[in-house]
């Protein structure tokens, strides 16, 4: 029986097994390559994705349990690169390898959406959960920093 | 949108199947097609200047570096400047040892001259068409943003409109360099240019290739180290489109990934038997440490009589080390795709072994080398572990089982942390004698282990020197005469492959501990000890004297539970110093900072210098505190992230840098910055409990 979901604003209609990880949907059924896998058990965050706003894991999740959802992937965070916590990225030239960036934008422009002015243990907390193998946290910090000045003064 | 991101990937391979190296020069008259003018550059219809770069892109940020020697060079912008890898390896492309490989923290320093002459060449041959076409002296030409400038008539000629007829004209050997004073990118903190692409998920890695047709396969692997397979029961995958057997193995392929994986991990599947069926890592280390015990060993490095110096000593110093076997977990996991047909091979991947993909797919193919293809993707991490060609073999067989249809293999977290291909697991014994007045006299470095030259590299071993096993110690400067480096050889079950600094990794932590120790036998400070033994190698002080200084050497600490220590390790070209601070808190170590220094000669991009010290020091404090993989019944009992825990962003120290310029030649930076960072929080640990832990990881007592 087919999911029915939105990923990034579209209506989307997936015939895959229900028990399916969210992830092979959005990469092999729809194309979006952006989201990553990493581990498959929900431990370094790379597939990370928004669910009706909040960050989930989309390795561990079945696509039958995100029907009715709307799904925001990276493709979907900006048409231009122009969110916040991409201009931010940008700045302070984040990435290295960038394979696991997807999930630390996606999951940090959740946090900024929540907490607009996070503290250094808001980001802490929200961010552990995605694993960076090249070391970036440190720029990771301080993009978040300058995406919620960038965000501010809109 | 699905439709945009097909084509993206679609189109980021088309581009890279157009770059053909071998194109002879002249034959692209048509300023429709991109033009290539040496091994290294290309000058495309619109002007875009491609650079062929021997080097994969991994998040080292080589292809930065690359592009802002060229875009100086040449006279570009750098937004001008693509980066592209030949599909073929060839000499222009290999290093010393005759192979195209992205390693040994070569990405800069092995490539900044034969690039900065490529473009030197461009630039002489574009400025002599502009000339010619002219009537003048192309000494009295020069070149600005793209173009050849004729400064007395203002006249102007885009590179692209010169770039056919400069094809015809001859390159000059030895061509004259700009002066650096133009250089407005090298030696600057430029930003990466791949940083647009890898801040939207468009950066295409190799497990994001898609190609027309394209099937799916998942593995299922020998648990066993080794093991050779028994029996595949074809039938308990229903579904499957085919089970292409492979080496100690079979790969199931499918319409989807996950529906290859769910059939992979259903297969009858069975191995023969090894040797090593039960061996656990207790055994090894017990093997290891017969080793030590052993009366002798082959000598790798024999300089006077250290054996003589250790009997008449008024004090001996002597301590065991021993480290784990260590994985690589690329956060991108190993994957290939491949298309395979009696005539061509052709594959899609993150590799950073060319020749070893190559001499793979020969084998494989049984096809010649110009007849196979390599498509090279942004890496997702590599550390060393891709340099391995087992993957581009399954994906190869995995195609044949399908007719010739692309197959894209992707193995799971599981498979590559169970897979081996380690660091190797090593112990080492040192001793050392010290005179009555407390002077280091002579040195014994006894190491215990498997020869990674021998298994990896299928190198000749002369004299018992492996350079896969013995860097740090078989260079050590602490004692200059009556030193002894011998090696004990103890095969292992698991493959090996180089980890990020090789064995600098585990003998920068045997020799720095054990130096440690040996300061305090002579009761001296640690830093000071160092300094007076290198006093003739002025980087070495260099860097040690800025970790000192940076980190308030010798000052009080916020308390009695902390504790400070020094290290430096000299390996790829490049020296680094480091100054853990570490508190502990209810017996484990918690690193709060870390003081680097670093002296790797010219840094082209200091910017990209930094987030490699940063990231070599977070990459270290995973397996110095806590990740190692150990053996049972001959697997590997960790699988994936939850038992091999890497650092997270919340357990991150302060991590201070500093680039120090002694004018020394141009070293490595991938790598350097790792070695110090276990011993320095090891010799930390004791300065901050008075007890020695000489095992990794240090996290338990």
């Amino acid at each position: 029986m087919a999911t029915d979901f939105t990923v990034n604003g579209r209506a989307v209609s997936s015939g895959a097994d229900a028990d399916t990880p969210l992830l092979w949907v959005l990469r092999d059924e729809l194309g979006l390559m952006g989201t990553k896998y990493g581990c498959g058990i929900a431990q370094c965050g790379a597939c990370t994705v928004l669910a009706d706003g909040a960050p989930v894991p989309s390795c561990s999740i079945p696509v039958s349990s995100v029907a009715g959802q709307r799904i925001q992937t990276i493709e979907g965070l900006s048409p231009d690169r122009g969110h916040p916590v991409q201009r931010a990225w940008a700045e302070i030239d984040v990435p290295q390898c960038g394979y696991c960036q997807s999930g630390q934008i996606m999951t940090a422009a959740a946090l900024l959406a929540a907490r607009p002015d996070p503290s250094d243990a808001d980001i802490d907390a929200a961010m552990r959960g995605v694993l960076c193998r090249c070391g970036t946290y440190p720029r990771i910090r301080a993009a978040i920093r300058r995406a919620a000045e960038l965000a501010r003064a809109g | 949108m699905s439709l945009t991101l097909s084509r993206r990937a679609f189109l980021a391979t088309a581009a890279a199947a157009l770059v053909v190296p071998f194109t002879v020069r002249g034959t692209a008259k048509v300023a429709s097609q991109p033009t290539t003018l040496n091994a290294y550059l290309r000058i495309d219809a619109d002007g875009a200047v491609t650079i062929i770069s021997p080097v994969s892109e991994m998040g080292q940020g080589t292809h930065t570096a690359h592009a802002a020697i060229i875009a100086d060079e040449l006279g570009v912008d750098i937004s001008r400047v693509r980066v592209t890898v030949p599909q073929q390896p060839a000499p222009e492309y290999r290093l010393f040892f005759g192979q195209m490989r992205s390693v040994g923290s070569f990405g800069v320093r092995k490539w900044i001259e034969p690039l900065r002459k490529s473009a030197a060449q461009a630039r002489t041959v574009l400025t002599q068409a502009a000339a010619t076409r002219w009537g003048e002296d192309a000494a009295t030409l020069t070149v600005d943003d793209g173009a050849v400038l004729d400064p007395a008539s203002g006249r102007r000629a885009a590179f692209a409109e010169l770039v056919a007829d400069a094809a015809l004209l001859p390159l000059p050997e030895e061509p004259a360099l700009r002066p650096a004073a133009t250089r407005r990118y090298v030696g600057k903190a430029v930003p990466r240019i791949d940083t647009a692409a890898k801040i939207d998920g468009s950066a295409v890695y190799g497990i994001d290739v898609r190609l027309p047709d394209m099937l799916h396969g998942a593995v299922r692997l020998a648990p066993v180290f080794g093991a050779e397979v028994d029996s595949i029961d074809a039938a308990s995958a229903p579904g499957a489109i085919a089970v292409a057997e492979v080496p100690g193995g079979a790969v199931v392929i499918a319409e989807s990934w996950w529906k290859a994986k769910r059939l992979a991990d259903g297969l009858a599947i069975t191995w023969k038997p090894t040797p090593h069926d039960q061996v656990s890592s207790d055994d090894i280390s017990r093997r290891l440490r017969a080793g030590l015990d052993a009366d002798s060993a082959p000598a790798a490095v024999t300089r006077g009589d250290a054996a003589a110096r250790l009997g008449a000593a008024a004090r001996v110093v002597e301590a065991d080390y021993e480290v784990p076997f260590l994985t690589h977990v690329s956060m991108e996991p190993i994957t290939c795709a491949a298309q395979v047909s009696d005539s061509r091979c052709e594959v899609w991947m993150s590799t950073q072994g060319h020749d070893v993909v190559r001499e793979a797919l020969e084998a494989v193919t049984g096809l010649p080398a110009e007849r196979i293809f390599i498509n090279t993707t942004y890496l997702g991490g590599g550390f060393g572990r891709k340099t391995h060609g087992e993957i581009a073999q399954q994906a190869v067989l995995a195609s044949r089982a399908v007719g010739g249809r692309p197959v894209k293999v992707v193995w799971s977290r599981e498979d590559d942390v169970r897979q081996g291909q380690y660091r190797p697991a090593m112990a080492a014994r040192l001793r050392a004698a010290l005179d009555a007045d407390g002077r280091l006299t002579a040195m014994h470095a006894r190491l215990s282990g498997p020869m990674m030259g021998r298994e990896y590299a299928h190198v000749t071993i002369r004299d018992n020197m492996d350079f896969f096993s013995h860097d740090v110690l078989r260079t050590q400067k602490y004692v200059a005469s009556d030193f002894l480096l011998d090696h004990h050889e103890v095969p292992v079950p698991p493959s090996l492959c180089p980890w990020r600094a090789v064995s600098a990794s585990q003998n920068g932590f045997f020799l720095e501990a054990f130096i440690d120790e040996v300061a305090h036998a002579a009761r001296q400070d640690p830093l000071a000890f160092r300094k007076a033994l290198l006093a003739d190698h002025p980087s070495h002080v260099a860097v040690l004297e800025s970790v000192e200084r940076r980190s308030n050497w010798g000052t009080p600490l916020p308390g009695p539970n902390w504790g400070r220590g020094v290290a430096i390790v000299e390996s790829y070209g490049s020296r680094c110093a480091q100054v853990a601070e570490v508190e502990m808190v209810d017996d484990r170590p918690v690193v709060r900072r870390v003081v680097l220094a670093l002296d790797c000669g010219e840094a082209v991009n200091p910017g990209q210098v930094e987030t490699q010290m940063v990231g070599s020091v977070i990459d270290a404090l995973g397996p110095a505190l806590r990740c190692q993989v150990t053996l049972r019944d001959g697997r590997a009992e960790q699988s994936n992230f939850d038992d091999y825990p890497i650092l997270r962003i919340d357990e991150v120290p302060q991590i201070d840098v500093e680039i120090v310029d002694t004018g020394a030649p141009i070293g490595g930076v991938g790598e350097p910055g790792l070695p110090p960072t276990a011993p320095a929080v090891a010799n930390a640990i004791f300065a901050a409990t008075g007890r020695r832990r000489r095992q990794t990881p240090l996290g338990q007592a």
